[in-house]
């Protein structure tokens, strides 16, 4: 098919030539972009949080106004939550990966740095490893000997005693690595706050910070504080992932029972938090996934539109095309040859859109590089809605019979 | 170089049949110059439409350049069509979008021929109607005429065995209708076998043969040589533009 004629034609058409290729070239570069970001999200959603997803359930109370001796009630708690049948451990943690709580702090690599080398979630309360179904992968967990209340922390804080704070920690893989690339994290030691040093005797795989940052949302790192219901995102409760509605009814049941007077604030599993916490990016995803539909319609019914148009205002063009030879495959191609070359032009031009609203998006909205994988995938998808869009009319048209070109003008 | 026995063309509907063609015979030597009359509505455009492989017939026996047409699919007619027939259309049926040269390339490109010799032949087929000067003009810069000339060149650039033309003057004023008609006869003289419908009788006059439509019918063939007396010795290959 000479392409030459075909160009010649279109450029006597120019306006609605351009029309089309604008019309191709904005979905390509919104379309390509907006995908991108769906893939973002998605990935986002599909983030390793470190915790057994499928066998924990949170349990959340309040007690009205102070509570005396909240550790020891919440051992008693604890005690009768580890009877309900099907429980394998209970834990009072201060946070949960995607939970809307977050105890956070920043982390200096020698005593006298002014600037923080990072920032990390600060996870505290017993038995947290084996509840949440965390991977120690090098190291020890701590020893109940070398757990400090939560109480005694905070008021040796208050007079910079720091015989009475902890100087030990357990830290995230991705974080070991951040601070000592390449070498082995245990008995490394790190300052937080007013200088007090911590020295790493274990690491674990991944621990998600709850507000899952986009960079270093694995930073997270075990402090060995005792707390209490006052302190903690609540009871969290590891199980069997098929009894986890009948262990959050009875852990609430139970809890109801000890004492009455609390409140329920929450009480879900895990997964719900997890899912709640991406409502926000499934939204967005959803948004953007109409918003791709809608464009490649509307490019499609556009170029569908056009084509039927100079089908139509071409009748007779066609009849003598065929009258000089041209079979019915013929005309189908010219038209879809002629789509190539409109989709073709848009798609060049897209290309240039596409990268230039990725860098308005980089610089506004700390949204990653366009990988430039999108860029072809997006031209074939391109030029397959074009061909598919102008298939209708270009049959039609190959079915105009040689005879229309006898037919008086 | 035509030879139609007892063709019919039947026009059916769900209601109505109608019979463009009843038994029509027709014979058409290599080189002649046959003109088709009748009164509108007589079967002159069936006629042309059968004999240009434009649509099939419904009865009888067609042989084009010896080869019988009838039960060809339409790629088998289209390629005929393009590598033997020559077209010249009354309202000139030229692509308004395409500049002179590359609307006489028109019909080149259905051949697979290669841009070089597509535009030889393209060049050649204008240099011989006289509108070399005239290539990068568009129909709608073009006097009737020069479009008609344009129309012939384009019907020539094949190399056809058989230039069929429909009222090829039909749209021209006579100034222009005479320059027309004399190209016309021109390229018969130099051998291509022309068939052309008209229902005008002057124009008919100047055909070697006339053959008179009515109702389908031929009726009355006048086989008496009016032009060019010694053209029946003369074979088609002297036309002078290439062929494929």
């Amino acid at each position: 098919m000479a392409i030459r004629p075909i160009i010649a034609s279109l450029s006597r058409h120019r306006i609605a030539a351009l029309l089309i290729v604008f019309e191709i070239a904005l979905a390509f570069a919104i379309v390509s972009n907006a995908v991108f970001l769906i893939r973002e999200r998605l990935q986002r959603m599909d983030i390793v949080s470190g915790v057994a997803d499928h066998q924990l359930v949170q349990v959340q109370m309040a007690y009205i106004g102070n509570e005396p001796d909240a550790e020891a009630r919440a051992q008693v708690d604890i005690a009768a939550l580890r009877q309900i049948p099907g429980v394998r451990d209970v834990a009072l943690i201060n946070q949960l990966p995607f939970a809307d709580r977050s105890s956070n702090g920043g982390i200096k690599l020698g005593p006298r740095q002014r600037w923080n080398t990072v920032h990390v979630a600060e996870y505290f309360g017993q038995n947290i490893i084996s509840t949440l179904g965390l991977r120690l992968i090098a190291g020890r967990k701590f020893s109940p000997g070398e757990y400090l209340g939560f109480g005694a922390v905070v008021r040796a804080l208050h007079s910079d005693n720091q015989k009475e704070l902890p100087h030990i920690v357990i830290v995230t893989e991705a974080l070991a690595e951040r601070l000592w690339p390449g070498q082995p994290a245990l008995g490394k030691t790190f300052y937080m706050g007013n200088g007090i040093q911590f020295r790493v005797i274990g690491v674990i795989t991944n621990l998600l910070r709850p507000e899952v940052p986009s960079i270093g949302a694995d930073y997270s790192i075990l402090l060995p504080i005792r707390i209490s219901l006052q302190q903690a995102a609540g009871y969290i409760i590891r199980c069997a992932p098929q009894d986890r509605e009948r262990v959050l009814k009875a852990a609430v049941a139970t809890l109801k029972r000890i004492d009455p007077n609390r409140v329920l604030l929450k009480h879900r599993t895990f997964e719900q938090i997890r899912h709640a916490y991406f409502q926000n990016d499934r939204a967005m995803a959803g948004i953007l996934v109409g918003v791709i539909a809608a464009l490649l319609l509307t490019t499609a019914f556009g170029i569908a539109g056009l084509a039927s148009f100079w089908v139509q205002q071409r009748t007779r063009q066609i009849g003598v095309r065929r009258a000089l030879g041209a079979r019915r495959v013929d005309i189908l191609r010219y038209f879809q040859t002629e789509n190539f070359l409109l989709a073709t032009a848009g798609i060049a031009l897209g290309c240039a859109a596409a990268i230039g609203i990725n860098v308005w998006l980089m610089a506004h909205y700390a949204v990653p590089r366009l990988p430039i994988i999108y860029l072809p995938i997006g031209a074939v998808t391109l030029w397959l809605l074009g061909q598919l869009a102008v298939l209708g009319p270009a049959l039609r048209a190959a079915r105009v019979a040689p005879t229309t070109a006898m037919r008086a003008a | 170089m035509l030879e139609m026995r007892e063709v019919s063309k039947v026009y059916r509907t769900e209601t109505v049949e109608t019979h463009a063609l009843r038994g029509f015979s027709l014979k058409v030597d290599e080189g002649e110059f046959v003109a088709v009359t009748g009164p509108s509505g007589s079967g002159k455009t069936t006629f042309l439409t059968i004999a240009g492989l434009l649509e099939d017939f419904t009865r009888g026996e067609y042989l084009l350049d010896h080869v019988n047409v009838h039960g060809m699919n339409d790629n088998q007619r289209s390629r005929l069509r393009n590598e033997k027939i020559g077209f010249v259309f009354q309202a000139f049926n030229l692509i308004p979008d395409l500049n002179v040269l590359d609307n006489v390339e028109v019909p080149l490109h259905y051949r697979h021929m290669s841009g070089g010799e597509r535009r030889k032949r393209a060049l050649a087929a204008l240099e011989r109607v006289g509108l070399s000067a005239r290539l990068k003009h568009y129909p709608a810069e073009l006097s009737g005429g020069q479009q008609q000339r344009v129309a012939i060149a384009r019907a020539l650039a094949g190399g056809p065995r058989l230039l069929l033309a429909d009222e090829p003057t039909g749209n021209l004023d006579t100034a222009m209708a005479r320059g027309v008609m004399e190209l016309i006869e021109e390229i018969h003289r130099e051998g291509a076998t022309i068939i052309m419908v008209t229902h005008d009788p002057e124009l008919a006059a100047r055909a070697q043969r006339n053959v008179h439509i009515v109702d389908g019918m031929a009726t009355g063939v006048s086989e008496e040589p009016r032009f060019h007396p010694g053209l029946r010795e003369r074979t088609a290959g002297d036309v002078s533009l290439p062929r494929s």
